[in-house]
């Protein structure tokens, strides 16, 4: 019986069949998250390609890092760590560089803003308001590093307070607060860009 | 419900972590109380208009992202690669290290001795045995009749 057929955690198996030396192993690890861990990243450097650089170096990173895994735990948990690390680094070596413009060459389609205001709530909703998502964009942007990683882990991801706080190594007494900050933020954000 | 006690349980609703009873409460006061309800509105929109700009980029990089295991395979044998490979340029800069370490030591060479003061002109430098890990370096003093080693690092021990 190899690694990849044994009980327990399906994660578990194929983490025990990666470190046996089965890379496949760690190839169909990497399918579970690969979308999940692009959406989080994205949330937090804001760029599609920098975020493809971080999920790929996140998981180069956690293939060589494995052998530290403790059983019993959560991959994601543990990888999202490498993850948002691995992201607010990208950031900061990106904010300090430069101030990032905001690419639109993601939105297509009418620039003209609806006659009737909605909160967008599908790709196809952004694509028809092109200043929504700027400003949602720079609202983002806008928030410091630890807040950015809680609200796209909560809202993109719906992770658990707890689970982000084993993430991001802080109380969840502290993602709660982070959590209200940047809603708060981005709320009064998305308002004004309504009432504006 | 008033007003304060609504706005504080709204948060908690939207993370699904108020109870039903809170949550029927607050219902009927959002019913009667527009400012909340907006309050309400806004606090649950955050989360879809978030998903939709990440939905958006991940559509427009689904390509790159199907070929995600194609560049961490590539960048896990690069990696390995770069592991087995002898560091030639690291082990070099190490003898130079060791040479440049040991004239520096010999400006210093102690005056007052029965030895003659050191002379840059009066040495030679002798590299060996650079096939391995270890590297010695010997400093040979010629300035008397016969040659003596006057300073050897091996193995970056003197």
């Amino acid at each position: 019986m190899n690694g990849r057929e044994k009980g327990g955690d399906p994660d578990d198996a194929l983490i025990r069949a990666t470190l046996a030396g089965d890379d496949g192993a760690f190839g169909e690890l990497m399918e579970r998250y690969k979308g999940r861990a692009f959406a989080v990243a994205v949330g937090i450097v804001g760029d599609g390609d920098a975020a493809l650089d971080v999920v790929q170096d996140s998981f180069i990173k956690a293939y060589y890092k494995l052998k530290e895994f403790r059983f019993g735990s959560n991959f994601y948990t543990w990888f999202y760590r490498l993850l948002v690390n691995q992201a607010i680094d990208r950031w900061r070596k990106v904010a300090r560089s430069a101030e990032v413009p905001f690419d639109e060459s993601w939105l297509s389609g009418d620039a003209s803003p609806p006659g009737a205001f909605a909160y967008p709530r599908t790709p196809e909703d952004f694509a028809r308001d092109r200043e929504l998502g700027d400003v949602l964009q720079r609202a983002v942007d806008s928030l410091p590093e630890y807040h950015r990683a809680v609200i796209v882990l909560r809202e993109v991801d719906g992770m658990a307070y707890d689970e982000i706080a084993k993430v991001l190594g802080c109380s969840v007494g502290t993602v709660m607060s982070r959590l209200h900050y940047a809603r708060g933020k981005l709320k009064e954000i998305l308002k004004s860009h309504r009432e504006g | 419900m008033d007003c304060r006690a609504a706005l504080m349980n709204i948060e908690a609703k939207a993370d699904g972590l108020l109870p039903r009873e809170a949550e029927a409460k607050l219902a009927g006061h959002l019913a009667g109380c527009a400012a909340c309800a907006a309050e309400d509105a806004a606090i649950l929109a955050t989360g879809p208009a978030l998903r939709a700009l990440t939905g958006i980029r991940a559509m427009e990089k689904a390509p790159a992202l199907d070929a995600m295991w194609t560049r961490v395979r590539a960048g896990i044998e690069e990696s390995r690669e770069a592991r087995r490979r002898p560091s030639w340029i690291a082990r070099w800069a190490w003898v130079c290290a060791a040479v440049a370490l040991a004239v520096v030591a010999l400006l210093f060479y102690p005056a007052g001795t029965d030895r003659p003061p050191f002379h840059p002109s009066s040495f030679d430098v002798a590299v060996e045995e650079v096939e391995s890990e270890v590297a010695t370096v010997a400093l040979v003093d010629k300035g008397e009749d016969l040659p003596r080693v006057i300073w050897i690092i091996e193995d970056a021990k003197t």
